[in-house]
């Protein structure tokens, strides 16, 4: 076929109605209205650049980038000026009532137009002001300050201040006028000791006294008469330590264990050995039995497994000799007349007679077990005797230069 | 009253576009900028062949219309930006084409131009607007198992009438390499037209 020659048409063919709705289509996504008065007149860029942007001040503003050390390859986060990567300069905002506020960036909008009478009351709130919330809290806290200060003026009570983790003896202090007494606390020898009376009244010192810490202060109710608090080493751990301290303070012992933890956690060595996180199999103890003895053991297993087997074999020799015999019996007894008479068939009548070597199953010539022996004179006569037996039989025939079959020459005949 | 004579500006002023020459268009364009009856113009001029040509490439009619009305919306979008250097026609071309390539990278991502697509014979015989024509099917069928480059250089010059020129400003060849491109396109056409026959 001649493609240059024989002009094939397009393989579509459209209709005009098609092209006709295609083309309103098209206008009507581009929304031109041929039948209007502006038809004629030159488009209008629908999307002119911004000319006027408002400049933004960025001094001070610092950006988080990442330096790499050309030598060991590692990032390190630093902050750089802004101002050094150039202007940042956001386009004018426009609002609208519809849209989303959380996408309105508040940073742009300049201070005449917060100001003016034809904008939206718009109040700016800084990060600054989210981190100092407003004033209302702080004078929720004047408040109850006061009232504190209210409290504490009436009843006079001088304020202990207990430091946590520091050695400090604290000098016994009346918190209330009632008959409670706080005679010793030793945080270093973390021995406390606490004779407290009248606790129902510690209730109403929470708010009176905020420094010291309300766990410890709820804690304080259900302590009992005299707690004794021991120092744990810190290889000592948690198991061990419930069960050292479970005879000590039998009804209590899990509460003084939690505030132990909360108060003093540097004292509790809360981290577990090293062990404890290993894989089973490494946690094994090792065994007392030493490895060679096993090994030893195995090679004996092995040794002692040879010799029973050869224990149970039977001679080699007399197998051998049995199985020649086995197998040449029937070889002797074999004629062609056994063989299947399939391969007969395949062969014409007038090569009957070489059938045999056609098909190659020629009896075996058997050779005479002749051995020939030189020095049969000096053989013992108990030798001889033997060899003769073996000829009677039949089970070989020996060349014996023995001169018991002499030679007969011609002269003697 | 206003409007009547709006209107009748407006015929006049399409019988006047109508009648220009491609050259004349283009001047037009160039000189008076982009209008909506210069644009209306230009699409009932060049639609069928953009279509077509859209066709030819992508075989889809879907594939087809939406290539053939992005077109004419970067026509509209990018009129001011022609400047007359190129035929108005070779510039819609080269804007079809670029749609069509866009299109079947956006249909195929990892599509490769230097290799046929014969899977893409089976899309011809179950679409719209097919012409019937035997020969013609097979033909189309044939397209497909050229390299994309020479199935475009064949259909511009075989099917659109395009000239070397037009067709190497379009595709930013030599005329040479477009010469041996249609020649060997043809001859693989030949051949596959007498194994389809």
């Amino acid at each position: 076929m001649d493609l240059e020659n024989e002009k094939i048409g397009p393989a579509y063919n459209a209709p005009d109605s098609y092209f006709k709705e295609s083309e309103s289509r098209l206008l009507q996504r581009l929304g031109i209205d041929i039948n209007s008065p502006e038809a004629a007149a030159p488009k209008i860029e629908s999307t002119k650049p911004v000319e006027v942007l408002i400049k933004v001040d960025t001094s001070g503003i610092q950006k988080r980038a990442r330096k790499q050390d050309p030598q060991t390859s590692k990032s390190v986060g630093v902050d750089k000026e802004v101002d050094a990567f150039g202007k940042v300069e956001i386009a004018p905002l426009t609002f609208t009532t519809n849209e989303n506020p959380e996408w309105v960036n508040f940073s742009a909008i300049s201070e005449e137009t917060i100001g003016s009478s034809d904008s939206l009351n718009i109040t700016k709130v800084t990060y600054g002001d989210l981190l100092n919330p407003v004033d209302e809290t702080t004078e929720i806290k004047t408040e109850d300050s006061e009232i504190l200060e209210t409290e504490l003026a009436v009843s006079e009570i001088p304020v202990p201040e207990i430091i946590a983790s520091e050695s400090v003896i604290a000098e016994p202090a009346e918190l209330l006028p009632t008959e409670m007494e706080c005679e010793l606390i030793e945080v270093e020898s973390a021995v406390i000791e606490v004779q407290s009376e009248g606790i129902e009244s510690i209730e109403t010192i929470e708010l009176t006294v905020p420094v010291i810490e309300e766990g410890l202060l709820e804690e304080k109710i259900e302590l009992p008469d005299s707690i004794i608090i021991h120092e744990v080493p810190d290889s000592v751990g948690l198991d061990e330590l419930e069960s050292y301290i479970a005879p000590i303070n039998t009804p209590k012992s899990p509460v003084i264990e939690e505030i132990f933890q909360q108060d003093e956690p540097q004292i509790v060595n809360l981290e577990a050995p090293a062990t404890a996180f290993a894989p089973i199999a490494g946690r094994q103890k090792e065994s007392a039995t030493p490895g060679w003895l096993g090994v030893a053991a195995s090679l004996a297993a092995i040794v002692a497994a040879y010799f029973i087997w050869n224990a149970i074999q039977p001679p080699k020799a007399e197998e051998a000799m049995a199985t020649e015999l086995q197998q040449e019996e029937p070889t002797a007894i074999e004629s062609p007349l056994d063989e299947p008479a399939s391969p007969k068939d395949t062969i014409p009548d007038g090569l009957q007679l070489v059938e045999p070597l056609i098909t190659g199953d020629m009896p075996k010539y058997k050779e005479p077990n002749v051995y020939t022996i030189i020095d049969a004179k000096e053989m013992p006569p108990r030798t001889k005797r033997a060899l003769q037996d073996l000829e009677d039989n039949g089970l070989a025939t020996f060349d014996m230069e023995d001169e018991m079959f002499e030679e007969l020459d011609f002269e003697s005949l | 009253m206003s409007v009547d004579i709006a209107n009748a500006k407006n015929m006049s002023e399409t019988q006047r576009l109508q009648n220009l020459s491609e050259d004349d268009l283009s001047i037009e364009l160039v000189t008076s900028g982009a209008t909506a009856s210069l644009f209306v113009e230009i699409v009932r001029r060049y639609q069928q062949q953009i279509y077509y040509h859209c066709r030819n490439l992508l075989l889809s009619h879907d594939d087809a219309d939406d290539a053939a009305q992005n077109t004419f919306i970067k026509v509209w979008q990018n009129a001011n930006q022609f400047k007359g250097d190129s035929r108005l026609r070779t510039w819609v071309y080269r804007i079809a084409t670029n749609e069509s390539i866009n299109l079947i990278r956006k249909r195929k991502p990892t599509i490769d131009f230097d290799e046929a697509q014969p899977e893409m014979a089976d899309m011809i015989t179950e679409d719209l607007y097919l012409s019937g024509d035997d020969i013609s099917l097979k033909l189309q069928k044939a397209l497909c198992y050229l390299p994309f480059k020479q199935k475009l250089v064949f259909t511009l010059r075989y099917f659109e009438d395009l000239t070397y020129e037009e067709i190497a400003l379009l595709t930013s060849t030599s005329e040479g390499a477009l010469k041996a491109s249609y020649h060997h396109a043809v001859k693989k056409l030949e051949i596959y037209l007498s194994v389809l026959r």
